[in-house]
């Protein structure tokens, strides 16, 4: 039965469409590889994880990162990619503020995902007036597109320590203690706010108690989901709560392009161009909450992303220039499983939740090569040397391993269309029926690991803002598990909020508010020898084809020409 | 206004006051080894000579009005009876000034000695250091080196030339802007609010408690002792194209290097942003000086070569003032610098005289209007109106700061505050 030895490999052509230019090999054909997975497959091999790791893990390749010269957080290594966009001059002057309209709010939130959302409940619920601004429609982000679920240990044979210490060994003990354990400790809390808002979740076969699912790197199966389309149900849940909620305004193709400071430093609001007015607008308030999500759209090491367009950085590039430090800035998550064929679909995402059901991956021999549900860094890295090492997997020029869809449905019958309802949609969008045939994956660059250090109530080292969501850093270390971004937005979502409502309390929205820190910022460039005519943040990425400049044309913005001819 | 909170300070030949070897902080034995001490010995030695030496130095009070310094010394010498007050001010608290925060923090001893020396001159045995609060460990060093002094003989000395015992102390200030106007300043130190009065009449003839008071800026008592260590001749050799002595400016606003630069009086102001604050951010245009700080009347590009000395200044309509300079680049805007100060004197004005207390109230009303886009040709007439109307209606000086920036930015830069009305 199980054929023994291993495939000699097909020659192949060089694989061009890996486009991960540290990976150059060959492959094997996609028919060769199908008939090689016709045989049921050994178990894999427990894989040497750092060693693993080392070789294979993006983040580890030479010129993967570089160290910052400038900032609160100067020599802290990170993607060349990102340190351009963080090491950049400002989108905007002084004079592109003077007359623009002036607005005040207790509590600003910058980011209309998940985590934005959260906060601004809590705020408003606190008693402060929120304005949320985002930079497509509320809810049109990471959140939206999270699949496979929520951890929180509320399982009977669960518990906080063992959730905690999931959390920070998956994390290499990166990870912060204290936030770790107030991630976990308010995860229950969590889940019944949530539930409480109106989500819903899916229940186990007695239909009293949620279901849970495992996780890679999880000891006990603690993952909550509503299908495979959590993220759609959560956001729906909170988009409307906010949008329904008196005391929060939501302005949304609103980016913030800069924050505001007074001259002691602290942040005192932003400045906000408006997609609607082609004018820029500023936002005084008594605290600020980035919520802006992770930096999948920088492509970092040129991979294809599983991100929503919105995910450049902005909320990174904003707080590093006002004084924030950052944290594991270098560390990026690499989904396993994201689409490899077709080309068009490159970087979308393929559910852990296949995984954790119980798909297998199957490398161009038919092998099993990592336990499928390893932490994901070592899942991706294994992918990776299958691929680097000739084992990958080829069709019309697009290498990755398999995912086998088939034989998942054929140890589970009828789990495809139950309980894989996106995976579905990607298959049905790529013209695959995944009963039938299996689905071709690659890493995909899924998650900022790192991020704005922050502390227990998402204050930043910058009086007066906060973070919350993917754009924090310190809970996941070097790597996250699976459901923990969605734990994190919610427990840390309501501590920023609830800190940030306290503070614009005690503060109000009054005050200096301008753009002095933008001048020593330059300052710093200019002695560090770094180029000013570099400008972030990106606030679109490249294929959205958008020019502030242009967009702001003078017709629309008369002062902006005159002040400049003064 | 980013280099407020700041110390920075370049190294530069001209040093006098922030020669590297005098920033003991608190030491009387530093001070001592940096030579201090002797400008007072010459004093002792020759009391009556003391005002004539500064009249042929040409010192100016530093605090913002360039009096000369012997002046007001001698009216306060001239007053009769053994009862009088020196008072140092070190109040310092307008935007864009970091000057006597420098000297009181890093090298209080010279400060000190002067106050010492000025004592001995107009005949006072009460000496107070009269220090914002607010500026860090700065009252708490001025405290330190007053103690020190407390327990040198050379007080001992002092008394007996003023025939009696002197005493000497570090006050609090209120930490406002309006506590550092002398009048203010005198209505503190007796305990009550800081509220200027009027003048006459003049401390000098009745001020703290009625005495003849003499009120000077830390930086001019600063210059004091080494006046009278190095003589007149050499003070005036120390300044550039006839003007005498050096000057500290804080340099601020868009230049590569601000920070705090002690320079011959006279020295160009493009010098000052080229050479030594590095030149224009960015490589940028410049566009306008606040010169002497907010109070005053913009300087535009046709004035870089003016010798920053009180006498250069003012020939060119403006004031050197505390010697701040804020420097505007292209892509900075005036209306909103201006409309920042301006909330700075509204909301600094003591409120007793009505046409301060509700013209600044109404200028950063309607400056804040324009800033914020809501702003018609109506608000801007307002303003214009209310420049004609209040100056000179208040007791002391501040409404008529206020005002003076409006117009001056109003006069050069019209069309900025134009081109950001509505409609
Ligand atoms: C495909 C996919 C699947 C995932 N699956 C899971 C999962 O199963 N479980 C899990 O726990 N996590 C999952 N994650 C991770 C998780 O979804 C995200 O980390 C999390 O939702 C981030 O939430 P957030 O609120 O911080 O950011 P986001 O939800 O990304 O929201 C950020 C918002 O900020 C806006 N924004 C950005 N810049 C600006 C600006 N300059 N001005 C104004 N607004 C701005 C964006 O447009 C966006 O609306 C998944 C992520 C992806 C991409
Ligand atoms: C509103 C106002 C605030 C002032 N603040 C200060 C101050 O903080 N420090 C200071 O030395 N002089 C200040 N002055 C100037 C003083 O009134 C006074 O002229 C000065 O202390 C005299 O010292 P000089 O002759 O050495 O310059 C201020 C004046 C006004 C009108």
């Amino acid at each position: 039965m199980s054929a023994p030895g291993p495939m000699p490999p097909t020659a192949i052509q060089r694989t061009d469409a890996t486009a991960i230019r540290w990976i150059d090999a060959t492959a094997i054909r996609w028919i060769d590889a199908l008939a090689a997975c016709a045989a049921a497959p050994a178990d894999p091999p427990a894989p040497d994880a750092p060693a693993l790791l080392r070789r294979w893990h993006p983040d580890a390749q030479p010129n993967a990162t570089e160290p910052l010269r400038v900032g609160a957080s100067a020599g802290m290594r990170c993607p060349p990619a990102l340190a351009a966009l963080l090491q950049a001059n400002t989108l905007i002057d002084d004079v592109d503020v003077a007359g623009a309209a002036v607005v005040e709010t207790d509590v600003l939130v910058i980011g209309g995902g998940g985590g934005g959302c959260v906060a601004a409940l809590t705020a408003v619920a606190a008693g402060r007036k929120v304005l949320v601004v985002t930079k497509f429609g509320l809810g049109d982000s990471n959140t939206v597109m999270a699949e496979g679920g929520i951890q929180a240990a509320v399982g009977a044979e669960d518990s906080l320590q063992a959730h905690y210490d999931d959390t920070l060994a998956g994390g290499q003990r990166a990870g912060d203690p204290t936030l770790v354990r107030t991630l976990v400790s308010e995860g229950p809390a969590a889940i019944r706010w949530l539930i409480g808002q109106g989500m819903t979740f899916d229940l186990d076969e007695s239909g009293h108690n949620l279901r849970r699912k495992r996780a890679g790197g999880t000891s006990v199966p603690r993952i909550l989901s509503t299908r495979d389309v959590t993220g759609l149900e959560l956001m729906r849940v909170l988009r409307e709560a906010t949008l329904l909620r008196p005391g929060i305004t939501v302005w949304n193709r609103s980016p913030a392009v800069e924050l505001l400071s007074d001259a002691a430093g602290r942040c005192r609001g932003a400045v906000i161009y408006s997609l609607y007015l082609h004018r820029f607008v500023t936002v005084r308030a008594g605290a600020v909450i980035l919520t802006t999500g992770g930096a999948g759209r920088l492509h970092i090491n040129d991979f294809p992303t599983s991100n929503h367009l919105g995910a450049t950085a902005d909320g990174l590039v904003l707080a590093y220039r006002l004084g924030a430090t950052l944290r594991e800035v270098d560390s990026f998550q690499y989904h396993p499983t994201g689409v490899a064929w077709p080309r068009a679909l490159r970087g979308q995402l393929i559910s852990e939740a296949a995984r954790s059901l119980g798909a297998q991956l199957r490398n161009g021999r038919g092998e099993r090569f990592v336990p499928e549900l390893s932490p994901r860094d070592v899942v991706a890295a294994a992918m990776l040397r299958e691929i680097g090492e000739g084992r990958g997997v080829e069709r019309d020029g697009c290498v990755g391993v398999l995912l086998d869809t088939p034989g998942l449905e054929r140890a589970r019958p009828g789990v495809l269309a139950q309980s894989l309802v996106s995976l579905g949609h990607v298959a049905h969008k790529s013209g695959v029926d995944p009963v039938r045939e299996p689905m071709l994956v690659c890493p995909t660059l899924h998650y900022q690991n790192g991020g704005i250090a922050i502390a227990a109530d998402g204050a930043t080292g910058v009086p007066g803002l906060f973070c919350a969501g993917e754009v924090a850093g310190g809970i996941h270390g070097r790597n996250r598990l699976m459901g923990n971004a969605l734990l994190e937005l919610v427990v840390f979502g309501r501590r920023a909020g609830a800190a940030a409502a306290g503070l614009a309390q005690a503060a109000g929205p009054g005050g200096r508010a301008n753009l002095d820190h933008v001048q020593d910022w330059r300052r710093a460039l200019v002695a560090a020898g770094l180029p000013l005519d570099a400008r972030a943040p990106l606030l679109f990425p490249e294929i959205a084809n958008f020019d502030l400049t242009a967009d702001r044309a003078p017709h629309r913005a008369p002062h902006r020409a005159a002040a400049v001819a003064a | 206004m980013d280099a407020l909170t700041r110390d920075q300070l370049a190294i530069e030949p001209a040093r006098v006051l922030t020669a590297p070897d005098l920033l003991v902080g608190s030491s009387l034995p530093g001070w001592h080894a940096a030579g201090g001490g002797i400008g007072l010995r010459r004093a002792l030695e020759d009391r009556a000579g003391i005002i004539g030496v500064l009249e042929r130095a040409g010192l100016r009070g530093l605090g913002g009005a360039g009096f000369p310094t012997h002046r007001k010394w001698e009216a306060v010498a001239a007053q009769p009876g053994p009862e009088k007050v020196v008072v140092c001010n070190g109040n310092e608290d307008e935007p864009g000034t970091f000057k006597d925060r420098f000297l009181l923090g890093r090298t209080p001893h010279q400060v000190i000695e002067g106050a010492l020396i000025a004592a001995l001159a107009v005949g006072a045995r009460q000496v107070v250091m009269y220090v914002n609060p607010h500026l860090g460990s700065v009252l708490p060093t001025v405290a330190e080196a007053v103690a020190a002094w407390r327990a040198d003989p050379v007080l001992l000395e002092l008394a007996a030339a003023l025939g009696g015992p002197v005493t000497l102390e570090a006050r609090a200030s209120s930490g406002r802007y309006i506590g550092g106007e002398e009048t203010a300043v005198v209505a503190w130190l007796e305990g009550s609010f800081p509220f200027p009065r009027r003048k006459p009449p003049f401390p000098a003839e009745s001020g703290v408690h009625g005495k003849p008071t003499l009120i000077n800026n830390a930086e001019t008592l600063a210059h004091v002792p080494h006046i009278l260590r190095h003589g007149a001749a050499w003070f005036r050799s120390r300044g550039r194209g006839g003007a005498p002595g050096t000057k500290l400016f804080s340099l601020s606003g868009d230049v590569q290097r601000p920070g705090l630069y002690e320079l011959p009086m006279g020295t160009p102001l493009a010098e000052l942003i080229e050479e030594h604050g590095g030149g224009m951010l960015m490589g940028r245009a410049f566009k306008a000086v606040f010169t002497g700080g907010p109070s005053n009347t913009l300087l535009t590009a046709d004035h870089l070569d003016v010798p920053l000395d009180f006498d250069s200044v003012r020939a060119r309509g403006s004031r050197l003032g505390t010697g701040a300079m804020i420097v505007v680049s292209e892509g900075t805007s005036i209306p909103r610098r201006v409309t920042e100060f301006v909330e700075f004197f509204a909301e600094s004005s003591c409120g007793q005289c009505p046409p301060c207390k509700t013209g600044t109230y109404q200028l950063a009303t309607l400056l804040h209007r324009i800033d914020s886009g809501h702003g018609t040709r109506a608000d801007l007439d307002s303003i214009r109106q209310l420049c004609g109307l209040l100056p000179g209606s208040g007791r002391c000086g501040l409404i008529d700061g206020a005002v003076t920036v409006v117009a001056s930015s109003l006069e050069r830069f019209g069309a900025e505050y134009e081109s950001m009305l509505r409609g």
